[in-house]
């Protein structure tokens, strides 16, 4: 689905020449809708979308799910969830247009943005729990929009192994059907005693293997025979989402194993994490950058003491090596850059800052060869993505530094004796500096640079380190309302 | 006996004094341990063997086991039940097993290449008594150079448990760890609605019953179909046969029409039930029992006349005073308040002797469960296995000691004979290994089948 061909894996390869009606974009839409307004999204998309659509469809489909999240975290009833969000379903990401040409479009975006969100949402238990949930409930809205005849052409499009059994069959197990189902009639229909025999005249059953159902097996509200569970059509609805539910599960698990080898791909990476994070489901953290601290950042103040002091040590440490080196190696210039404009700095505060940091370096080789990088960061050359400062999971999941290198997080990367020196430079006590070994020390990066951020706030910041910007932030606020209060 | 230290370290071995649970207590309403992995050796394993089961008075020694071990213990059917092949496949050879120490200590995570691997071992190794546990994508003896992830079981048996303990408040001819033939009843009950509910409802076919050795028995469900079910479904078949789930001190209270599986077992459990109540007759004296059984009634005029009768009629038996019960709504002018007590009564006989399970074994995949043929460490007797639509007499099933003698009397009497016999064939195992080895059969003819079938299906290569 990406502009490059080389990832695709071999699996891939074989589905694809299976499909032979799907020489293009569009046919293989056809085929996956199946002429049907839903689909269980269980084949992986192909064609080619640009970096921008691969981002704004995203962003569309986030909103929605964000909405349902919302909408449950606030104990509102599925019908009430069903009334605010299928409007905006309609409007952001419908899938019912009459016009063919029209009607690719929207399964285009429908479908990419389903399997962009896999990618992003995979990465986590936590994170899949959620998608897997409100993509569940989008999925129940959308099938309770359609018409009777749209869901019967549904359900057929999906080749489950069920079947509707015979008059015969029902009449034969008459009473053991209408005693299994007896109870559910009651509390999800509300039918009185007459009601229910009247229903289950007209009612006809599903059989399909217990292991589709399973859900319906506590209330023992269906009927089991030798491995078939003969299930009421009105517990249809619950079948087809269970179905969806179970597959969509699976899928995620393995595209999270599948997720390392995404790795390399730069232009794909950053968009996910922003987009899992920045516009993650549960807010975590908003973007950073341009934040009203920026205005005074610029390529004289970034360097200066009072800048540098409020850094975590990942970037003190980062501009301690440039300074004495004149120079970083490429790692810890794309980190220690992000950084920068992530705390406001802009493109040409950047340009001018790190070429009189470069002194080493002529003015027409950084030009060369070190402006593109910059610009890259800042999404103004290659994929034009607009790169998001990394956080703490990021840099720890970066190779270690070499001896000479500066990227990474200190507290894991220092001997203890140099970390030691660099906390007591930064101006805390013994006791501090030794708790503070003793948590680096068991592997708890992010909670020693949070103690010393509660530190450095004299304990009036007491919160979980998760991004060197979140930690800057932090700092200046902090800063500045000792200032305002001096 | 060489030493066993050299391969034990000190990451896969945990101490039965230190083990916790990951189990969450709140989870299994009965108070039995915890069933975990990592539970406690039972202190009645430890304590002198003193229970009506035991047919010698001394401890099952080192050299007892190891003589089990060498020479008794099937262990290529175990083989062949756990592999579904005669040849060593992934079944076997990325399972784990664990081991109980003499020490008490306990030891998870090994492994075997082959039959000859897992008999070798156990031999050397001469645990008080091994368990089975899942299939795993890796060899779980190498787990420690592996990430976590990667140790995710991918099969087991559906596994359940039942225990007498777990009906101790009703049983009065034991009581804690000994059991008689009146009390193995409730088990007998239980098997035979489990077996069929598993068979007719789930169309499960391979199912083995063993004797826990003691007070319970275990339900292996080795089906191809059983083995890949996932927790969450594993969950969901023990919650619907677990009838008793939600009940406290208060009646049952089973919607009607009764759904058809529990329609089943109550036509199964109700002659079981008068035999049972004969037996033990729970409510003769006991007033508190009394009074619990009347507030399950629901109708006053019956009760009242109830309590009256059986205070001039002291020591009524149980049986006399359920019937008391039935007739008296028999009596009843309306249909539907005889209806009303009738049903009361249906309550209370699945209330007395509907199986009564442990959730937890039976959901979590990694749980490890006793191995068929262990000898049971406090009693000596054999796991053996049964069938659960037949006679089995806990008391008279074979013991190490009785077997011991057995096969050396034989060998004795036939000494100089030619004919190759199964150490096994020459005493009173030898019903029980021929169940077996029919099971073993039986799974393995399908697997052959089954197999074809599903190499047929590719697996989906996901995104
Ligand atoms: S914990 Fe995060 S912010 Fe702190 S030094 Fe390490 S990488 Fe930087
Ligand atoms: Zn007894």
């Amino acid at each position: 689905m990406f502009r490059s061909t080389k990832r695709r894996t071999a699996g891939r390869k074989n589905f694809e020449s299976s499909i032979i009606s799907s020489s293009t974009p569009n046919a293989y839409l056809a085929n996956v809708y199946n002429n049907s307004k839903l689909t269980f999204y269980t084949l992986p998309p192909v064609g080619e979308i640009t970096l921008d659509e691969f981002e704004t469809w995203a962003i569309d489909r986030i909103k929605i799910l964000n909405e349902i999240e919302s909408c449950a975290a606030r104990n509102k009833s599925y019908k009430e969830i069903e009334s605010i969000v299928a409007p905006m379903i309609q409007q952001t990401l419908p899938l019912n247009s009459t016009n063919v040409e029209k009607l690719n479009r929207e399964r285009q975006k429908d479908y990419y943005s389903h399997f962009i969100l896999r990618l992003c949402f995979s990465r986590s238990q936590e994170l899949r729990t959620k998608f897997l949930k409100n993509e569940t409930t989008l999925f129940k809205i959308r099938y309770n929009q359609l018409t009777n005849a749209e869901q019967q052409q549904f359900v057929k499009s999906l080749n489950l192994p069920w079947d509707f059994i015979s008059l015969e069959e029902k009449e034969q197990l008459s009473t053991k059907l209408f005693n299994s189902i007896s109870a559910s009639l009651g509390y999800v229909l509300q039918l009185d005693d007459v009601q229910k025999r009247k229903y289950f005249e007209q009612e006809e059953f599903i059989k399909i293997p217990f292991e589709y159902v399973t859900d319906l097996l506590p209330q023992r509200s269906i009927f089991l025979q030798r491995g078939t569970a003969y299930v009421p059509k009105f517990q249809q609805l619950q079948l087809l989402v269970n179905e969806f539910s179970a597959k969509l599960e699976a899928a995620l698990i393995s595209t999270s194993h599948a997720f390392p080898s995404l790795d390399e791909d730069d232009r794909i990476l950053p968009i996910l994490t922003h987009l899992s994070s920045g516009y993650s489901l549960n807010y975590s953290q908003d973007s950073y950058g341009a934040n009203e601290n920026s205005s005074d950042i610029n390529a004289i103040t970034v360097g200066s003491k009072e800048i540098v002091d409020q850094f975590p040590l990942c970037g003190q440490h980062a501009m301690y090596g440039l300074r004495t080196l004149h120079h970083l190696k490429y790692t810890a210039r794309q980190q220690f850059t992000l950084f920068l404009k992530g705390i406001g700095l802009s493109l040409e505060d950047a340009l001018t800052f790190w070429s009189g940091e470069f002194k080493s370096v002529s003015i027409d080789k950084f030009n060369k060869e070190y402006k593109y990088n910059i610009r890259h960061s800042y999404g103004l050359e290659g994929g034009r993505i607009n790169y998001k400062p990394w956080d703490c999971r990021t840099i720890l999941s970066k190779p270690r530094p070499q001896k000479g290198e500066y990227h990474g997080c200190p507290y894991r990367d220092l001997s203890s004796d140099s970390l030691a020196r660099k906390l007591r430079e930064m101006g805390l006590e013994e006791k501090d500096v030794q708790q503070i070994l003793e948590i680096s020390d068991k592997g708890d990066y992010t909670n020693a640079c949070s103690r010393v951020l509660e530190v450095k706030t004299n304990g009036h910041v007491q919160e979980q380190v998760t991004h060197p910007n979140l930690y800057f932030d932090r700092m200046r606020q902090y800063t500045k309302s000792q200032q305002t209060e001096a | 006996m060489p030493t066993i230290a050299s391969e034990m370290t000190t990451d896969n071995l945990e101490s039965s004094s230190m083990a916790s649970s990951p189990v969450n207590p709140n989870v299994s309403s009965r108070n039995r341990p915890p069933s975990s992995p990592l539970k406690q050796i039972p202190s009645d394993s430890l304590g002198p063997a003193s229970d009506s089961l035991d047919s010698s008075n001394k401890k099952i020694s080192a050299d007892d086991m190891a003589f089990y071990y060498e020479r008794l213990l099937p262990f290529r059917y175990v083989f062949q039940w756990l592999n579904h092949s005669p040849k060593p496949q992934k079944d076997f050879t990325m399972r784990e097993f664990a081991y109980e120490h003499r020490s008490g200590a306990y030891q998870r995570y090994n492994s075997f290449e082959s039959p000859e691997d897992f008999k070798s071992s156990v031999v050397r190794v001469n645990p008080t008594r091994f368990e089975v546990g899942a299939v795993y994508a890796v060899n779980p003896s190498e787990r420690k150079t592996l990430p976590k992830s990667a140790m995710k079981p991918l099969e087991k048996e559906l596994v359940f448990d039942i225990d007498l303990t777990d009906y101790d408040e009703i049983r009065t001819c034991c009581s804690k760890t000994q059991i008689c033939t009146k009390c193995w009843k409730f088990i007998t009950a239980a098997t035979k609605v489990l077996d069929v509910a598993l068979r007719e409802d789930f169309g499960f076919e391979h199912m083995i019953w063993v004797f826990s050795g003691r007070r319970g028995a275990h339900c292996w469900v080795s089906d191809k179909r059983a083995r890949s079910l996932d927790e969450s479904k594993r969950r969901a078949i023990v919650e619907y046969l677990d009838i008793l789930k939600n009940k406290g001190t208060k009646r049952l209270n089973l919607r009607r029409p009764l759904h058809p599986h529990i329609q089943r077992s109550l036509d199964i459990l109700k002659p079981d039930f008068l035999t049972i109540i004969q037996e033990q007759d729970p409510w003769r004296d006991d007033e508190v029992a009394i009074q619990d059984l009347l507030s399950k009634i629901p109708n006053s005029s019956i009760t009242d006349a109830l309590k009256k009768e059986w205070t001039t009629k002291p020591h009524r038996s149980s049986l006399d005073k359920f019937q008391d019960i039935s007739s008296m709504a028999q009596r009843l002018p309306k249909a539907n308040d005889k209806k009303m007590v009738i049903e009361a009564e249906e309550d209370i006989i699945l209330e007395v002797v509907y199986p009564r399970l442990d959730v937890e074994v039976s959901r979590q995949m990694i749980h490890l469960l006793k191995s068929p043929f262990c000898i049971h460490p406090g009693t000596g007797n054999v796991c053996v296995p049964f069938d659960a639509n037949k006679e089995f007499n806990p008391m008279t099933s074979p013991n190490l000691r009785q077997i011991q003698g057995e096969l050396l009397k034989y060998d004795e009497e036939h000494r100089g004979d030619d004919k190759k016999v199964a150490n096994w064939d020459k005493t009173s195992l030898k019903p029980y290994t021929d169940l077996f080895t029919a099971f073993v059969k039986r799974l393995l003819a399908s697997e052959v089948t089954g197999k074809r079938e599903r190499d047929e299906q590719e697996p989906d290569l996901e995104f």
